[in-house]
């Protein structure tokens, strides 16, 4: 099955900033947003989402995962 | 019919039918916990495997309080839980078997642990009290059981590998058979809940259980409106016969451990 990579993100209160907290591996968006939630719930979140990495476009890097994209698995 | 129905005012009849019916849905719960349990290693990743232990934690959690609401009709929840044999279980018969494969556990998710929704759905908007009150958080968990299941349902009906879509059809047409006889239970028991307004009738259970799940078992060219429920029916435990394995049922029961038992 295809995989891709999600980052997460999420605030613990309103008001606060939206903070990178990790990352997890999904078939697509809808099972992403499951993984996400149920991986990271050691925090009650005020707000969580999920970025496909491959959307993510890198404004200064050129390395680092966000430059390399999603990984795709076979 | 309007007005809450409060467990001391219920007649005879009408309480053991609903002793019956969440006792059901508690062991069908329970059993449904152990075989997402069995998933949480081995699952075909990481996070489809932490989904299936926080999924088991949630039936667990559901069973309990549903047990607990026994105590209200009269049974004694601690001997409910630890107390009975395999052949005194209500759960739902197409969970008696462990999950096989994850297309199993893919059909469990939507078709079964979807069915035990649409009706505890219908339980929380009934009349009976403790049902209205308890139940809510149950379906606001139980949305995320349904997501997933509904993902990895399209995932593999849709997948080019025949032997995906092989097994997920095996799986549902191994359960929904049993789940619609269950879902669509219409023997004297079941009407008495109806009639005191704590569920919907049987054919609007169906209906929506048919509703809930049509599109994605066409997937795989199966058509829920044909499908029949079994024949068979055990109306002492509102399920069909047999019985669940017995491994199953000493985990639930806590046989290992009983001598550390805390209640």
């Amino acid at each position: 099955m295809r995989e891709f990579v999600y980052d997460v993100f999420a605030r613990r209160e309103r008001g606060e900033p939206l903070a990178h907290i990790g990352y997890v591996d999904a078939l697509d968006d809808a099972t992403a947003k499951i993984y996400a939630w149920k991986t990271y719930d050691e925090q009650s979140w005020f707000e969580m989402c999920v970025v496909r990495r491959s959307h993510i476009l890198p404004v200064n890097r050129t390395d680092g995962p966000f430059a390399e994209g999603g990984k795709v698995d076979p | 019919m309007s007005g809450s129905l409060q467990p001391d005012a219920l007649d005879e009849a009408t309480r053991s039918a609903l002793r019956r019916f969440v006792l059901s849905l508690a062991d069908s719960k329970r059993i449904l916990g152990i075989r997402y349990s069995d998933w949480i290693l081995g699952a075909p990743s990481i996070e489809a495997g932490i989904a299936a232990s926080s999924m088991c934690q949630d039936e667990w959690g559901h069973a309990r309080l549903l047990y607990a609401m026994l105590k209200d009709l009269g049974a004694d929840p601690a001997a409910v839980e630890h107390e009975r044999s395999a052949e005194e279980y209500a759960s739902v018969d197409a969970l008696d078997a462990p999950f096989p494969d994850w297309a199993a556990v893919t059909a469990g998710m939507l078709l079964v642990d979807g069915a035990l929704t649409v009706v505890l759905g219908s339980f929380a908007r009934g009349r009976f009290e403790p049902a209205t009150t308890r139940v809510p958080k149950m379906l606001a968990e139980e949305a995320f059981h349904r997501s997933l299941g509904e993902a990895w349902y399209r995932r593999l009906a849709l997948s080019t590998a025949a032997e995906a879509q092989d097994r997920l059809r095996r799986a549902t047409e191994g359960v929904l058979p049993p789940v619609l006889a269950w879902v669509g239970a219409s023997d004297g028991p079941a009407h008495l809940l109806v009639e005191a307004g704590a569920v919907a009738p049987p054919a609007e259970l169906l209906a929506a259980y048919r509703e809930d799940v049509r599109d994605c078992v066409a997937l795989l060219g199966l058509d829920v409106d044909a499908a029949r429920g079994s024949d068979s029916w055990d109306a002492e435990r509102g399920r069909g016969p047999g019985r669940p394995d017995v491994d199953a049922i000493e985990r639930a029961r806590g046989d290992r451990n009983r001598m550390l038992l805390v209640e």
